[in-house]
């Protein structure tokens, strides 16, 4: 125990300072949630590429938890999705279902190429298609995966702050 | 001739009669039915009678040889008596349809039934040893019949019928040696006498007496380490013999242990109390943790009566403690609590019992593991169960909860009396009356939850019904006595104060009592309860009443929908008490992972199995039953078969005889 203390008064604070809150509308839903977002992470056929990076982004370097972003357990408590991946035909309907089990007023964010457009994985036979042929989508964050502060980016955009 | 010798008569004629009526002609069950019935409502009257103060005194000499029957029914005997004939009163109502069966309609089967009940009511109305030691062994045996009447079910009937045969006996011998030397010192075997001698006896001779009547009243209440039969007969016999032995026969090994031990032998020494409170804290929470850990219905509500018998015990032993150190008052008061329990669990052990073999009869399992789902098919079954399962947890609308409520009052008030013992003995009884309550809500929510809510987990059970119109009376009139019982009990509180009086004499009893009950009132509690959840309900639908509602999909992890093999079952749910009490029940566990033949990577199939063996029993009754084992396989080269030497063993046999006789005399 006592070794945990001294590990934590030597390491002091890792995380980086905040980078200034990224410009760009904010959807007009987020606005009610009054910058605190709950977020069920969902995988609907993802490469875990991007799962490592969110990893990273609630991370203690990253801390996407400053921001009022929190990843929780169930959609029932969450604000928000965050989906990573491209929809194999599997997930379609469990995303579907995810999707309707989040109280309105709710939000989508699709993490990564796959998410946005299929990316590699694009005609694929067991792809449904990307997540916004599936649900509504608010926010998009590319790249392959993302890196943590385009993640962070994207959700302060929910947040705002 | 008074109404309870009156009702006692009648009790007696009425089985007589059916027992004749099975005899001679093909009678129907539901005469059976009807006959057992009525024996016990005349043995309601009876007791109702003894408690209100018409006890009556009757010798038959010409009866019984020697002896004779003496009969005498006081307010303690008239409590028994009328918790017998309640019993039987719903047995009787439910065996009309549920005994309706080949096995069950065979004429032994019948003339046992009604002659069983009598013999429960005349224990209690014993008058002196022979009469007692009749009528205890007439229930024995009959009890035994109806225990393997099933027998054509499985060997597993036939080898519970040995163990509740041989335990049962020994009982019997056990009470019939301590009895034998009381009566050789007072020289009358007539109850009335011994209690004038009983007051002389040397403390070496009455704490024989009381230990060998102990060890055979509490074999047959099932406590620990007596109680092996237990949880091997009751769910082996039929139901509604489970119900009346469970509920009715148990009881009377404490009224033994009462009569003998508080009344005749007039309290005695502390270590005697001692002993009986730790037998019944022992079996409390053993009885407990082995039901909680069961899966079996009928065998989880046996092992559930062995820890109803062991808080009862706890009541005696306190109330006999408190009485030798001189408090006559906090006697009372425990034994009250004590009897209070034994109407109590009689009441909801009927219920449980005829409700479980309402399930048995509709689906043919018992196993919690493959029920569930039973609320659509048998609504009332289930609401039997769960008046029945609620009174059993210790939780204010419940029956338990007064009784043990007192209990815990009379151990506490108990600390300043008495001395050292008294001091260690009564925080520890506490812990483990409050231990056992917390396991009863447990394995209660557990039969309950599993066994009949949620989906029904194998194919007997989607096709279940509910059962005929007699065995639903039988249970609606068990449950309500549970709620009147549960919600009143200042009604039959007077009746419990006159039977504990009986034996207890005090002045200020009532004193106590009435405190007792002005302090606790269940009804209050109940209308308080359910006005709370009436609130609560009300104003969370005025706080959602203004909000937009949508109808949504049960959240299932969107992989839906959800099959019965995803629901808790009995093991399951009983896992995380059984990690907690790893060290106590050491189950023994066995997990098999077979692998593809292609990889080592790829697993086949998993096999788990979890068994939770009875520790006592294995420590216990193995190392005695290899070594009759091993005597008998020694005695059999004794007997070769030659008749020669069957007849020289005999002839050897009477000169040895003869010899010793001219040595002695």
């Amino acid at each position: 125990m006592l070794s945990l203390w001294r590990k934590i008064r030597r390491t002091g604070r890792v995380a980086e300072s905040a980078p200034p809150l990224p410009d760009g509308e904010r959807p007009e839903r987020a606005v009610v949630l009054g910058g605190s977002v709950q977020i069920r992470h969902v995988d609907a056929g993802s490469c875990n590429g991007c799962e490592v990076e969110i990893g990273s982004a609630f991370g203690p370097v990253y801390d996407g938890e400053r921001y009022g972003a929190r990843l929780v357990a169930s959609p029932r408590h969450a604000d928000a999705l965050l989906v990573t991946g491209v929809v194999t035909r599997n997930m379609a309907e469990p995303l579907r279902r995810t999707f309707d089990a989040v109280p309105a007023p709710k939000l989508v964010v699709a993490v990564g190429d796959c998410a946005r457009d299929c990316g590699v994985f694009a005609g694929a036979y067991g792809v449904a298609g990307a997540v916004r042929d599936i649900v509504p989508v608010d926010v998009e964050i590319p790249g392959c995966p993302p890196r943590p502060e385009a993640i962070v980016e994207g959700l302060r955009k929910l947040t705002g702050r | 001739m008074n109404l309870a010798a009156t009702g006692m008569a009648a009790a007696v004629a009425i089985a007589v009669l059916t027992a004749l009526l099975a005899v001679v002609v093909r009678t129907r069950t539901s005469v059976v039915g009807v006959g057992t019935a009525l024996t016990g409502v005349a043995a309601v009257v009876a007791g109702a009678a003894a408690l209100a103060g018409g006890s009556f005194s009757v010798v038959l000499p010409g009866v019984l040889p020697l002896s004779g029957v003496s009969l005498t029914l006081d307010p303690l005997g008239g409590l028994f008596v009328a918790v017998t004939g309640g019993v039987a009163v719903a047995a009787g109502i439910y065996s009309m349809s549920y005994a309706d069966t080949p096995d069950l309609r065979a004429r032994g089967v019948r003339v046992a039934l009604p002659l069983f009940v009598v013999a429960m009511v005349l224990v209690p109305a014993a008058a002196n040893v022979g009469t007692l030691l009749v009528c205890w062994e007439l229930m024995a045996l009959t009890s035994l019949v109806l225990v393997v009447a099933e027998h054509r079910r499985g060997p597993q009937v036939a080898s519970a019928g040995r163990w509740y045969a041989v335990m049962t006996h020994l009982g019997f011998v056990s009470v019939l040696i301590g009895l034998m030397l009381f009566v050789a010192h007072t020289g009358d075997d007539s109850f009335a006498a011994m209690r004038e001698a009983g007051r002389h006896l040397s403390p070496a001779v009455a704490g024989v007496v009381f230990v060998a009547t102990l060890v055979g009243f509490a074999s047959k209440a099932g406590i620990v380490p007596l109680h092996a039969w237990l949880p091997r007969a009751h769910p082996e016999a039929p139901s509604h013999v489970s119900a009346l032995m469970s509920a009715a026969m148990v009881n009377l090994g404490v009224y033994g242990l009462v009569r003998v031990g508080v009344d005749l032998l007039g309290g005695g020494a502390a270590w005697w109390w001692l002993l009986v409170l730790a037998l019944g804290a022992v079996s409390a929470v053993y009885g407990i943790l082995q039901a909680a850990m069961s899966s079996d219905l009928k065998r989880l509500l046996g092992q559930s009566t062995t820890e109803n018998m062991g808080l009862v015990l706890i009541g005696v032993g306190a109330a006999g403690l408190f009485a030798s150190s001189g408090d006559r008052a906090l006697a009372a008061l425990a034994l009250t609590a004590a009897l209070v329990h034994v109407v109590g669990h009689a009441a909801f052990k009927t219920v449980l019992f005829l409700a479980a073999g309402s399930v048995l009869h509709a689906t043919g399992s018992r196993d919690l593991d493959a029920l569930g789902g039973l609320r659509p098919v048998m609504p009332v079954t289930t609401a039997a169960f769960g008046v029945g399962a609620l009174a059993a947890s210790a939780l204010p609308p419940g029956t338990a909860f007064v009784s043990e409520w007192l209990l815990l009052q009379a151990l506490i008030h108990g600390l300043p009396a008495g001395g050292v013992a008294a001091a260690i003995a009564m925080p520890v009884a506490v812990a483990a009356v409050a231990l056992t309550a917390g396991l009863a809500v447990a394995t209660f929510v557990k039969a309950f939850g599993v066994g009949f809510l949620a989906k029904p987990r194998s194919e007997a059970v989607a096709g279940a019904h509910e059962s005929p119109f007699t065995m639903l009376a039988a249970m609606g009139i068990a449950a309500v006595v549970c709620v009147v019982l549960a919600l009143w009990p200042a009604g039959i509180l007077p009746a419990v104060q006159a039977a504990a009086g009986g034996v207890a004499v005090s002045g200020d009893v009532t004193l106590r009592l009435n405190q007792a009950t002005g302090a606790l009132s269940p009804l209050l509690l109940t209308l308080g309860l359910v006005a709370a959840v009436a609130v609560v309900a009300a104003v969370m639908r005025a706080a959602v009443a203004r909000r937009v509602r949508r109808e949504a999909r049960l959240w299932d992890c969107g992989g839906g929908p959800m099959s019965a093999r995803m629901e808790y079952t009995a093991t399951s749910f009983a896992e995380p008490l059984q990690r907690v009490f790893d060290d106590v029940v050491q189950p023994e566990l066995d997990v098999d992972v077979s692998h593809h033949e292609e990889s080592r990577y790829l697993v086949q199939a998993v096999e788990y199995r979890r068994k939770v063996p009875d520790r006592i029993e294995r420590r216990l009754y193995q190392p005695v039953l290899s070594v009759i084992t091993a005597w008998g396989r020694a005695g059999r080269g004794l007997a070769p078969g030659s008749v020669h030497r069957y007849l020289g063993y005999g002839f050897y046999a009477v000169c040895g005889v003869l010899l010793l006789l001219a040595v002695t005399r």
